[in-house]
């Protein structure tokens, strides 16, 4: 179940938390704290984003949390400003606590593009290297438009998950600036991306040759900025 | 022998905010959050780098407590009953003890351990797969999560939202969302068997 915006609750979500404690079931609690919104900037967001974490192990049974800040102008967790706040935040949830604790992925270009995967990869290069135990996504082209969403979207998460754990902090620093300068002055033009029957093979379930070729641009450009892909 | 601690659970959370102090969602909003935000982040002197990942110990554990007085100092507040829910520091420091350190996700062979990372470990995270809540094609659905189940890297399924059922929108707080809903779960369970993987959490 999710919070609401921002530290507030209403009386069906807890209701549905005390049917999922008696069945015995795993409690994800969400939570997405607008950056621009009622808190305001990057270190007051962090601070909420804090507070709500704890809030859905002390008063609501999380067995975990999903974080997700989000922008309020491009409604992406890609952006600089969103990027700093989650990974802050997992820092200080990580070395204090031994919560588990996950992020979710909105990115504002859709499947089939090199920006939707660079987006997603330095999404995942930061919470992997922050701390975070769980990755959700991916909500492409912002998770508004139908159908913009794919496994191959799934399928960089994960590998370059892989490739970065157990980086050296600084190297993982440095990478995401440059990766981040790669997408984010082209968020106002960012591309919608293909649809899943555009980007595959819907009765075979595979991707297209034109979207395996830009996957594996990006692999390329990821190896060349230092990360170990396979 | 001290006292045995025990969490709160979401009934005290339903009680407290039954007898906490009255508030309106808008003063809540525009003043109560954003004002207890600054004042907590100049108090504990919160100001971030360039870092995307904060490598200064220091700085870190200043954020953790501002984050502790934050939920400590202001509550939540409960929009039904108008009233703020506190804890004190003490309930927050229980619940972090007390919280699951190990979570199992799926069963048999598709079973994963959920467990504590600590820092940049070398064990990959768990990659759960799936539109994260986006709209997916009623005619399309089984095929957009076997896509998903059928990558090695992915642990566990997100669900997505079914946006028709019998062609008929599954618009919120209808019979047809509850419907689709029922549908997304029979949906996503047929991916995971196709891909192999019938016992995928979701």
């Amino acid at each position: 179940m999710s919070q609401l915006n921002e530290l507030k609750i209403d009386n069906a979500s807890l209701s549905m938390i005390a049917g999922w404690l008696h069945n015995g079931n795993v409690i994800m609690v969400e939570q997405m704290p607008i950056f621009g919104g009622y808190i305001g900037g990057i270190e007051e967001t962090a601070i909420c984003d804090v507070a709500t974490t704890l809030a859905s192990f002390t008063l609501l049974n999380a067995s975990y949390h999903l974080d997700g800040p989000i922008h309020i102008r491009w409604g992406t967790t890609t952006s600089r400003e969103t990027l700093q706040i989650a990974g802050h935040v997992a820092a200080a949830i990580d070395h204090n606590t031994d919560l588990l604790i996950a992020n979710q992925y909105y990115p504002i270009s859709g499947p089939c593009t090199e920006m939707c995967l660079t987006e997603i990869a330095t999404q995942a290069i930061l919470d992997t290297a922050s701390g975070r135990e769980l990755m959700s996504g991916c909500a492409s082209a912002k998770g508004v438009l139908e159908d913009h969403t794919s496994g191959m979207d799934a399928r960089m998460l994960g590998e370059v998950a892989q490739a970065a754990a157990g980086m050296d902090l600084g190297e993982v620093n440095d990478i995401l600036q440059r990766l981040l300068r790669r997408y984010e002055r082209r968020f106002l033009t960012a591309p919608a991306g293909r649809t899943f029957q555009e980007c595959y093979n819907v009765r075979r379930v595979t991707p297209t040759k034109e979207y395996l070729k830009i996957y594996e641009t990006v692999v390329d450009m990821l190896r060349k900025q230092g990360l170990d892909m396979p | 022998m001290a006292p045995i601690e025990k969490a709160l659970t979401v009934y005290d959370t339903y009680l407290r905010s039954e007898k906490g102090p009255n508030m309106t969602e808008n003063v809540w909003d525009n003043k109560v959050v954003p004002d207890a935000a600054l004042r907590i982040k100049e108090k504990h002197e919160i100001v971030f780098g360039e870092d995307l990942i904060p490598t200064d110990r220091d700085l870190i554990d200043r954020l953790f407590r501002a984050g502790v007085d934050m939920l400590v100092s202001t509550g939540i507040f409960n929009v039904d009953s108008g009233k703020v829910i506190n804890v004190t520091e003490d309930e927050v420091m229980a619940a972090i003890r007390n919280a699951p350190k190990r979570i199992q996700l799926g069963a048999n062979k598709d079973m994963v351990l959920l467990e504590p990372r600590k820092g940049n470990s070398r064990r990959k995270p768990i990659i759960q797969g799936g539109p994260t809540g986006a709209t997916v094609s009623e005619d399309i659905f089984v095929p957009m999560f076997q896509s998903y189940a059928q990558e090695p890297v992915v642990d566990t399924i997100v669900n997505g939202v079914m946006a028709t059922i019998d062609g008929i929108p599954s618009a919120t707080n209808t019979p047809f969302e509850i419907k689709a809903a029922l549908a997304e779960i029979r949906a996503v369970r047929e991916a995971c068997s196709r891909a192999g993987r019938p016992d995928i959490a979701i």
